[in-house]
Parts: C-alpha cells; sequence; structure tokens
C-alpha cells in the first residue's frame, strides 16, 4: 500500500472556530480522490494542511513528510492549483514559462510549449490580455508539464463556464493523470467531477463523514425508489435518509442486499450526488 | 533549476520601472549632452591649480549620477512597498506558493534587487552614462580652450571619483538597509493601502508622544535614520573645507563602518527580513 497523504486526527482552528476536528484519511497513490463538502467544511483548510501553507494539530504526512516543515522539498513533487483563472497579470505566457522551468525542477518546457501550441494563445501575450479560459489552458499546462506526484486542485474551476470546466477536466484525466499520480480534487459542485473520481472523502464540519472507493459505493449502498406504501414497509429496514420525488419516495440504505429492498421497488447504486447529499442531511438532523 | 536567478529576473518582468527608468534618465543625460547650454558658466579661477582642476573633474563625473540616485530614492522604496504587496492583492500569492520556492527565497530575491542589483546596476550605467557624456562634450568644446580644461580627461582621478562614488553608495544602501526592511514588513503584512500603512504609524508615534510627554526622541531617530547627514558626518570629518579640492580629500566613506549605528541598522534589518519571511510564511488569505 502506497500511501501518498495520511492525516490522523487532523484539527486546526481559527480564532475558536474548529475548521478541521479530528479529521482521519487516507489518500493512495494512482488515485483521483474527490474531497467533497459544504462550504465552510474544512475542506480547504484541509488542503492547505496538506500543502503547508498552514500549521496544524495533530498527525498529517504527505509523501511521508511533515508538510508544514517541509513544505519547500515537498512541493517539487506536489503541484497546486487554488484557482486556474487566477495568474499574476503582468506575467506573459513566456515568462510563465521561464520561470516555472527556473524554480520547478520536474517541469517539461517542450510538453508545456507542445500543450500551448494547440491552443491560441501566444508567448508574448500577457495574462491580462487573455480570456478566462486560455488563462484556463495556460494554467493547465503548466502543471500538466510538472511531473508531480501529487497533484491538489482546490475548487479549480469556480468562475468558469460549463465547456471550459468540461475541457479542464478531460484534459486532466486524458493528458495526465496515470498509476503514478494522485489528484485531489475539492469542490462543492460534485456532478462535475462524479464520473472521474476513483475515491470520495465527505467532509462536515470538519469531521470526515465518509472515505471510500467509488466501487465501493455500490456494495455499501442502495437507494431504493418506492411507492409511499412500499415507502413505509421499507422504512423497517431503516434507511439513513428519505424524500419524495414526484409522489414517489427515495430511500438510502447502507449494508443492506439487493435482495432485501428489490421487494419494495426499484433499487440501484446511489449516484455521489444522491449521496452526498443523504450523507450531508443525515449528519445534520 | 537555477531558483536565485529566476526569481530575480521576475521582479524585473513585474516592476518594469526599475529597468526602464534608469535606461531613460542615462539616455536623457547623454542627449542633453549634444545641447548647447546657455548657462554654463566657467571661471577660469575655478582650474587655476591642478588640483582645483581635480576636483571640478571629478565633480563634475558625479554630478551626472545625481539624477539617477534621487530616482532610487523613489522608486525603490515604491518597489519595496509593493513587491509582496501585489501579490495578495491580485491573488496571485497562491500561484507562486504551488512552485518550489521557500519564503525566505522569494524575500529575500526582493531585498537583493532593491539593495544590490539595482543600485549596483545603476551605478555601472552611470560610468557607461559618464563616459559616454563625456566623449560628447569632449567633441563638441574640442575648440573651446577653456572648455577643454574641464573636460580634459584624467584617468586616476575618474578612477579613484568613481571608487569613492561606489565606496559611498555601498555606504548609504547599508545605512537605509532597515529602511529597506521596514519597507518589506510593511508589505508582507498590510492588508490594504501600504502606503498609509508604511508612512501613518511613525507619524502617529510622533504625535502621540508628543502630546503625551511633550517630547521627540522618535522625530529626531526618525530624522537622523533618514536624512544623509547624520551619516554623512562621519565620512567627511568636521572642519572639512567647502571647497571642492579639500572635500574630495577628506572624502572618506568607509570611515561610516566606524559609526555603531550603521551596524546596529544591519542588526534591524536581520530581524524585519526574517519577520518579512515569517509573515510571509504564515499569511492564511482565505
Amino acid at each position: 500500500m502506497n500511501q501518498i497523504i495520511r492525516a490522523h486526527a487532523l484539527s486546526k482552528s481559527y480564532r475558536g472556530v474548529r475548521a478541521l476536528d479530528g479529521a482521519s484519511f487516507a489518500v493512495e497513490a494512482g488515485r483521483i480522490v474527490g474531497l467533497i463538502g459544504p462550504n465552510g467544511a474544512g475542506k480547504t483548510t484541509a488542503l492547505k494542511a496538506i500543502l503547508g501553507l498552514t500549521p496544524f494539530e495533530g498527525e498529517l504526512a504527505v509523501m511521508g513528510k511533515n508538510p508544514y516543515t517541509e513544505r519547500d522539498s515537498l512541493m517539487q513533487d506536489v503541484c497546486f492549483i487554488a484557482d486556474v483563472a487566477v495568474m499574476p497579470r503582468w506575467l506573459r505566457v513566456r515568462q510563465a514559462l521561464d520561470f516555472v522551468a527556473g524554480v520547478q525542477p520536474r517541469f517539461d518546457r517542450a510538453r508545456a510549449e507542445g500543450f500551448l501550441s494547440k491552443t491560441d494563445i501566444k508567448m508574448t501575450s500577457r495574462v491580462r490580455e487573455l480570456s478566462k479560459g486560455m488563462v484556463t489552458q495556460l494554467h493547465l499546462a503548466l502543471i500538466l508539464a510538472i511531473d508531480a506526484r501529487l497533484l491538489v486542485l482546490d475548487e479549480p474551476t469556480i468562475g468558469l463556464d460549463l465547456l471550459f470546466r468540461r475541457q479542464f477536466y478531460d484534459t486532466l484525466v486524458n493528458d495526465y493523470f496515470d498509476k503514478e499520480r494522485t489528484i485531489l480534487v475539492t469542490t462543492h459542485q460534485v456532478e462535475e467531477v462524479e464520473n472521474l473520481l476513483t475515491d470520495v472523502i465527505f467532509i462536515q464540519r470538519g469531521r470526515i463523514v465518509l472515505s471510500t472507493p467509488v466501487e465501493e459505493i455500490g456494495t455499501r449502498y442502495l437507494q431504493l425508489t418506492a411507492s409511499g406504501e412500499q415507502a413505509r414497509l421499507a422504512r423497517q429496514l431503516q434507511p439513513f435518509y428519505e424524500r419524495e420525488v414526484f409522489g414517489r419516495v427515495v430511500q438510502l440504505f447502507e449494508g443492506r442486499a439487493p435482495q432485501e429492498l428489490q421487494p419494495f421497488g426499484e433499487i440501484r447504486t446511489p449516484s455521489i450526488a444522491d449521496l452526498f447529499v443523504a450523507k450531508m442531511q443525515g449528519e445534520a438532523a | 533549476m537555477s531558483t536565485m536567478p529566476t526569481l530575480i529576473r521576475r521582479e524585473f518582468w513585474e516592476h518594469r520601472a526599475l529597468w526602464i527608468v534608469p535606461l531613460a534618465i542615462a539616455g536623457l543625460i547623454v542627449v542633453a549632452a549634444m545641447f548647447p547650454h546657455a548657462d554654463m558658466q566657467l571661471d577660469s579661477a575655478d582650474v587655476a591649480t591642478p588640483q582645483k582642476h581635480l576636483a571640478v573633474f571629478a565633480m563634475m563625473h558625479s554630478a551626472l549620477m545625481i539624477p539617477q540616485f534621487l530616482l532610487l530614492a523613489i522608486l525603490l522604496p515604491y518597489y519595496l512597498l509593493d513587491c509582496l504587496y501585489a501579490e495578495r492583492k491580485d491573488r496571485s500569492i497562491l500561484f507562486w506558493k504551488a512552485l518550489p520556492v521557500s519564503d525566505a527565497h522569494t524575500v529575500l530575491s526582493k531585498l537583493l534587487v532593491a539593495l544590490v542589483i539595482v543600485p549596483l546596476g545603476v551605478y555601472v550605467l552611470t560610468l557607461f552614462t559618464d563616459v559616454a557624456a563625456s566623449g560628447v562634450l569632449a567633441l563638441r568644446m574640442r575648440n573651446s580652450e577653456l572648455l577643454r580644461m574641464f573636460t580634459s580627461w584624467d584617468t586616476a582621478i575618474w578612477v579613484r571619483t568613481q571608487a569613492l562614488i561606489l565606496a559611498t553608495l555601498v555606504m548609504i544602501v547599508l545605512w537605509y538597509a532597515p529602511l529597506a526592511g521596514y519597507l518589506l514588513v510593511i508589505s508582507a503584512w498590510a492588508k490594504r493601502n501600504a502606503f498609509l500603512w508604511a508612512v501613518l504609524p511613525p507619524l502617529v508615534a510622533i504625535v502621540i508622544e508628543r502630546i503625551a510627554f511633550g517630547t521627540s526622541y522618535v522625530a529626531r531617530f526618525l530624522g537622523y535614520r533618514l536624512r544623509l547627514s547624520g551619516f554623512g558626518k562621519s565620512i567627511v570629518p568636521a572642519g572639512t573645507g567647502t571647497d571642492a579640492a579639500s572635500m574630495l580629500d577628506a572624502f572618506r566613506p568607509l570611515h561610516a563602518l566606524t559609526n555603531i549605528d550603521l551596524w546596529l541598522g544591519l542588526l534591524a534589518t536581520a530581524a524585519l527580513v526574517w519577520l518579512t519571511i515569517r509573515i510571509r510564511r504564515h499569511q492564511d488569505e482565505s
């Protein structure tokens, strides 16, 4: 087992407010992990701790290093995008390449240039002259050319339109991801990343609510859609979440066999988005 | 892979005034040398003795530097105040922090640019400007006997003058280093309006001291650190004549190194730079 990130009882308070409250989780190599939670759940704080941007309580190891005390060497193996649309506005494209090539030993300049040549971005342009979508492409070109073991994305596509968001994630999965690399992405737009994640970690009020590989969701959770009458009967099997859709009742169960639920209605594996909503509201209740 | 050179180049990409303005001034000086100066008043008494001639020669060649260094006195504080503030203002700090560059490297690169690269670069530039402008003047005035005396080239004196200027420049930079450290702290710390944060606290301290104790120690201290005159006493000994020749002879820039306040200032600079690095390290923008 090759753990890229291991957190145990990770805590962090801002002026008395606990942003992280004893969170424990692990991220293994070669996975695309979604750290998903509502606003203010502690996602960004967790990433900041992982990136060594903030001190923390508890244990945290990123590739075996303490990110806070060993940040400078760690950042050679870690890449990080907070918001793809934010780059220094005065920077020219060529300067951006020069800079990253100068400070990041794992940067492959030819690869970045190859990626840029497929876009309309000119080497002499300044960031302020580029459209938001182009800034995204530039940022991606830089990131994709860095042979980092861990890529951390914090709400990377905020403020982008659907086309660029889709393009961003497609490029990420097709051109970047492989078994050697690990991607950790936070977002509150679950639907957007649903299809590319291999693992999900749900976080709420600084605590980990769920941490599971996506392929195991189907064996642990089932979603039942039934009529009101059937749903009342199924309630004996203790769904942890229930809502009504067009007169039918949707219930989510944990640890039930399909055979147990089949008699009551249609069953299927819940989507990550459904599971997220159920878990968050279940926890809140 | 060359982190420090890359960081330094970065500063000149962002703060283009640091190289454009000195180059423009240098160009202007050379161009100005091509045109007649109506107010150029010369008195043959000024060059009556060889010693006086040398002094005038030295003054002339150092005068060319004055506009450059006056401009640096405006450019560099502005740069220092902006360099760590701008990256937070435009939210690009996380882009920089995503790369394997330590906060110490980043802060030191900015200090290096302000205290070493730009002053030395401008110094070297003025050497070329001086040679170019002197050449132009010599060509223009080859027919005027009096002016030839002024412009006649004396390499030994020229080298001596330039060495004195370089030594003075180094001393001035060392003297003002704590100011650079202070501006870096404000630049890394101020959430908005870095300029006001840099200027107001000392002013408020002066006013409060005046009202509360009726004294003016803060004002006197700041005046001493900010003006060159207090510092200048140690490099131009008391009792020196005010004429150019005796000034040049008595001028001992390296004497500033015997001034304990210079060393205390450097200690303060180290502390302020350390504080700046810590502030940038712990910055938690959300």
